[in-house]
């Protein structure tokens, strides 16, 4: 199968995995697309906890957003420059209180692309926004600095009180998204919202908002993992195949099996999982993240670019 | 070619479509009436439109292209006035369509309670993308009040959560979704909502709604008033049957069909929420894509006919994972197979009867419901599985559920010793210094150092933390429903705030769905004692003395033994006494050993009346049969004895007065003596109080039933104020702390007298006692004979059938 590059400009460029390695965290994966500098730079490199970007995540046990290479303990500064990125994500991913993952994502050009990639923390039983990273949606970016979320209420506080992935469709299009107008504005149309629970009982909820220009996804799968051996696929959206879930199949939703393709080794391994061409169905990158809660593997979200 | 012409664009009139132009797309020419200006969609997946998980252009599942090319004439957004059968015609709003056969697919209409203001501005049901766009439109921090707590108004519910507005849900019945969950379920349902932020309310009827114009508030039949912009009804739908009735077929519930579809009239069909079948209505999709598929093959002349199923029910809203099947109501042969994750929040229930699954109710992981429902509408027999059935499909050969679930889910913070302030976090960090048994962890924290009853508790946290390393020893469970003892069921009600039956189920990981006749009537009284607001005494939870206020004899009958205050009385008090008496037969009556008067023999049925009789003279019920405040013995003191000291009748009164009407674990017993020698016996009382010249003496734990034991000294007071207040403190010390069906002697051997005086000594926590004592007494001090005589509960006491009387031919 080609690969398919839809319009060519998404809104993540590269997507990393850092796995503990006695007490390091080494490179397990990662797709780099035309990034080859850095991802030879990545290989050489490991971190300690608390070094670096994936360290950090790892000893502050929360997601991180990194803004400015310069200066701070970012420490591929040189190559991440000379390959134009300019923004890096780093999410943890613990399972109990053992860490199975770092997953770190990296953008580019933020004057001209637009997504968003937030991060919301709970703090006196509401969630404001810890950080995000934007690109050219600053307005958007001003407004959810300044919108808070109690328990159950828009995308981050439902996934909050049902510790469930959650797929939101058309943010800006006259459906009253709690920052619809903003978002309508800024392009955004689907918004992934995902629980990510850290050793310390800290709420965290990180948010995908991809508009159709420089989408994050194209794609997007919700898998409910909690059978152990086969997940079920209970929603996605994508642009080629339309709504992924079929509500009168219900009970016979789409399988993913142990060990079998992406999906499937997350299911396994209880670790994230980047892919490209054709074991990413012929997209240029998929991401599958595992949700782990009280310990087990709940969910996986996936996303195709 | 035939002409068809179908009437509404529902689900099943959809689905019909489809498998009849799939089948034989020459057959028909088809006309589609629907009254909404829109053609099929998939009705059911609005709540997820609602909550912004899914777009409508998503749920349509026929577009303007589909209809075009099977060439299907639209006439939508045009309402059928009229049929005239004898020239086969539908008359629509713009012109009459001629029909070779007919369908209804009229569906159904929303049912609105008819209060006063129901047809404000702003009351809306939830049926079509009209009223959710309504919703969608709403302002999000305005006030929402949904009407009904059914599958429908929770899916709204949470989408306008989730849109940003303040919801309240109110619902008729007891729990949540009560058709189709049991009480077990429903109390974890309505934990998650609330945990999204929506107040739910249960037994709460709507009066009215009220407004100017547009929806204001909505009133309760308590009085409750809740401020409201949007009042959302979804208390159940009435199959929508005006046309088919104008136009003559036979309508019962909905139109009546056969197993073809068929109505009264030959050429005339229907199908979906507007039929009837064998007495039956349909609500949900899958009987509809059935019917719809039964009816495409009669209209192309195949045989086909409809049966109804089994169904299973799924709530939309992300992240409640619920599922139920089959029949769950209690039953003679039934028995029930319960699983219980507290720290997930699972609950399985599955109903097996004669070696088949019937009925299953499944919480928090539902990924194994398809398969229960597959067993349940198979009838498959479970006898070799029956063990591991509840695992589910994947189950092999895995391990038990752990006992110590509740326990090791315990946050850091939850106090497992109240007396010495000890919390959970605080014993771990001690076992992991090294503390490996119960003798350190004591030494170290204090923890079960004072009163002892959290024991069990901290030997759970040892194990819980120490795994192997540690060997419980074995703690006497409250039944076997459950491997916790009774001080750990307290403990854990109080820590975890756990404040009905439903809730200790679940969180404590009952293994039965309600409990056991062993453990109900002890949880019904901690949660009482200890949350005398929230928590309503449930008779159900009773033995039979105290479900009939009576103590039952041994013939069956009855005995009545009316309060007399320190045993004093009037008379008045026995005249009324002894007409009540003649009156209703009584053969003994007879002064007890608590100075009260005892009618024996009392008929069941007489009961409400007797106590009607009797109240009316003043007097209330003695309590003969309670786990409660029984007597308060006295002598006759300073009034009338040469030796009083102290006015022992007017402190045996006063105690009365303050005590009469509180449960406790056991029963309670007291008894004042105005002087040393002690007339009143109140040495071998639960309390018993000594007047002697310079004070008040209080003597507890004393008994005189198979066990004797003489009282032990509490204290020694100087004012009658003050033997009240230590007495009273005591027995709510005793009401919250004791293990049901403890005497306070047992009790008093377990905890230690030390603790009890060292607890009550100190003066603010003895007052708070007493101030405890006395809000759990704004509740329980009512006299049940005034409540149960009136006449809609005395019916409770008719006899059901007298079968001695039947003649012997």
């Amino acid at each position: 199968m080609d690969t398919v590059l839809e319009n060519g400009r998404t809104f993540v460029e590269v997507a990393e995995i850092w796995t503990p390695d006695g007490d390091r965290l080494a490179l397990s994966g990662g797709v780099y697309g035309a990034h080859a500098r850095f991802a030879e730079a990545s290989r050489t490199e490991s971190f300690a906890k608390g070094e670096g970007l994936p360290g950090k995540a790892w000893a502050e046990a929360r997601p991180v957003v990194l803004k400015d290479f310069d200066g701070s303990y970012f420490k591929r500064t040189d190559a991440a420059k000379e390959a134009g990125l300019t923004c890096a994500v780093a999410i943890p991913v613990f399972a109990g209180k053992t860490l199975k993952a770092v997953l770190v994502v990296l953008c580019a050009d933020d004057a001209e692309r637009t997504g968003a990639i937030e991060v919301w923390a709970e703090a006196e039983g509401i969630l404001t926004l810890a950080d995000g990273y934007y690109g050219a949606a600053k307005h958007f970016e001003w407004v959810s600095q300044h919108t808070q979320f109690p328990k159950g209420q828009g995308l981050p506080g439902s996934v909050w009180s049902a510790q469930t992935p959650i797929l939101m469709r058309d943010l800006g299009s006259g459906y009253r998204f709690v920052r619809s107008e903003s978002a309508g504005q800024a392009g955004l149309t689907t918004g992934l919202g995902v629980p990510l629970q850290v050793p310390g009982g800290a709420t965290f909820v990180l948010t995908l908002l991809s508009a159709k220009g420089t989408p994050i996804a194209r794609r997007f799968e919700i898998w409910d993992a909690r059978a152990g051996r086969t997940a079920k696929l209970i929603d996605g959206i994508c642009d080629r195949d339309g709504p992924l879930w079929d509500p009168e199949n219900a009970g016979r939703e789409r399988e993913a099996t142990v060990w079998e393709g992406p999906v499937g080794r997350v299911l396994g391994t209880g670790l994230p999982v980047t892919e490209t061409g054709a074991a990413a169905r012929g997209y240029a990158m998929m991401v599958a993240l595992p949700i782990h809660r009280g310990g087990e593997l709940s969910h996986i979200v996936a996303w195709y670019c | 070619m035939e002409r068809l012409v179908v009437i509404g664009a529902g689900m099943a009139s959809g689905r019909l479509l489809e498998h009849l132009l799939e089948a034989d797309p020459t057959a028909y020419r088809v006309t589609l009436f629907n009254a909404e200006p829109r053609g099929n969609y998939n009705r059911i997946m609005l709540s997820p439109v609602l909550s912004g998980e899914k777009s409508f252009a998503e749920i349509v599942t026929h577009d303007d292209d589909w209809y075009a090319a099977h060439g299907v004439t639209c006439r939508f957004g045009e309402r059928v006035t009229g049929i005239d059968r004898d020239r086969k015609v539908v008359i629509g709003e713009r012109g009459e369509v001629p029909y070779d056969r007919l369908v209804f697919g009229t569906g159904s209409d929303p049912f609105i309670i008819p209060c006063p203001g129901h047809d404000l501005d702003g009351v809306i049901a939830y049926r079509d993308l009209d009223d959710t766009n309504r919703m969608i439109d709403t302002r999000p921090g305005s006030r929402a009040v949904v009407i009904g707590g059914g599958l429908l108004g929770l899916e709204a519910a949470a989408g306008l959560r989730m849109r940003g507005l303040e919801v309240t849900v109110l619902h008729l019945a007891g729990h949540l979704m009560e058709r189709q969950l049991d009480p077990a379920a429903g109390y974890l349902l309505r934990a998650d909502l609330e945990r999204r932020g929506i107040a739910v309310m249960t037994q709460a009827s709507t009066r009215c709604i009220r407004g100017e114009g547009r929806v204001e508030a909505v009133e309760l039949e308590d009085g409750t008033v809740l401020p409201a912009d949007l009042v959302v009804m979804a208390v159940g739908i009435r199959p929508s049957v005006a046309l088919a009735r104008q136009s003559g077929l036979v309508v019962n519930k909905a139109i009546a069909v056969d197993a073809q579809m068929r109505t009264s009239d030959a050429d005339i069909f229907a199908v979906g929420e507007c039929v009837e079948f064998a007495g039956q209505l349909f609500g949900l999709v899958a009987p509809l894509y059935d019917q719809a598929k039964v009816l495409a093959a009669t209209l192309i002349g195949q045989k086909a006919a409809f049966a109804p199923k089994q169904l299973s029910t799924k709530l939309k809203v992300t992240g409640c994972d619920l599922f139920s099947a089959g029949d769950f109501g209690d039953g003679p042969g039934r028995e029930d197979i319960v699983f219980r994750d507290p720290a997930r929040g699972i609950y399985k229930r599955l109903v097996v009867e004669d070696d088949t699954l019937i009925g299953a109710v499944l919480y928090g992981d539902t990924a194994d419901g398809n398969w229960f429902f597959g067993l349940i509408r198979n009838g498959t027999d479970i006898s070799d599985m029956r063990d591991t059935l509840v695992f589910g499909p994947a189950y092999q050969g895995g391990t038990t559920a752990d006992p110590l679930a509740a326990v090791a889910a315990l946050p850091a913070d939850a106090e497992i010793c109240g007396c010495n302030g000890v919390c959970k976090g605080r014993i771990v960090e001690a076992i992991e210094d090294g503390a490996t048994d119960l003798g350190t962890v004591r030494a170290q924290t204090k923890a079960s150092a004072s009163c002892g009853t959290c024991t069990g508790l901290v030997e759970q946290v040892l194990a819980a933390t120490l795994g192997d390393a540690f060997q419980m020893p074995t703690a006497q469970k409250v039944c076997d429903c459950t491997d916790l003892s009774h001080e750990d069921v307290r403990r854990l009600i109080k820590s975890r705030s756990l404040k009905s039956q439903t809730a200790v189920w679940q969180e404590l990981g009952w293994r039965t769905p309600n409990g056991c006749h062993v453990c109900r009537p002890a949880v019904n009284f901690y949660l009482l004692a200890d949350w005398p607001l929230d928590y309503r005494d449930d008779p159900q939870s009773r033995f039979v003395n105290e479900r009939k206020h009576a103590n039952i004899q041994k013939d069956g009958t009855f005995s009545v033994v009316p309060r007399m205050w320190g045993g004093i009385t009037t008379a008045d008090e026995l005249r009324a006494i002894a007409d009540a008496a003649d009156k209703y037969d009584v053969p003994t009556v007879k002064v007890t050993g608590g100075q009260r008067i005892d009618l024996l023999g009392v008929k069941g049925e007489d009961l409400p009346a007797i106590w009607a009789d009797l109240n009316a003279a003043g007097l209330v019920s003695g309590h003969a049969y309670s786990k409660g405040l029984r007597t308060v013995k006295t002598c006759v003191g300073t009034d009338h004895c040469r030796f009083g000291t102290q006015d022992s009748t007017g402190l045996g009164i006063r105690l009365e007065k303050r005590l009469w009407g509180s449960w406790t674990p056991h029963k309670v017993k007291l008894a004042v003596s105005g002087c040393p020698r002690n007339c009143a016996e109140a040495t071998c009382k639960d309390v018993g109080i000594v007047c002697v010249d310079s004070g008040f003496e209080i003597g507890v734990g004393g008994a005189a039933g198979m066990d004797v034991k003489e009282v032990q000294p509490l204290v020694k007071v100087a004012t009658e104020d003050e033997a009240v207040e230590w007495t009273v403190a005591f027995i709510q010390l005793y009401r919250e702390h004791a293990r049901y069906l403890d005497r306070p002697y047992k009790w008093l051997a377990k905890v230690g007298l030390d603790w009890v005086q060292q607890t009550l000594g100190d003066a603010p926590e003895r007052k708070a006692l007493v101030d405890r004592f006395d809000l759990s007494q704004t509740i329980y001090q009512t006299d049940p004979w005034a409540e149960l005589a009136v006449r809609e509960k005395a019916c409770a006491f008719a006899p059901i059938a007298n079968l001695t009387l039947e003649a012997a031919e």
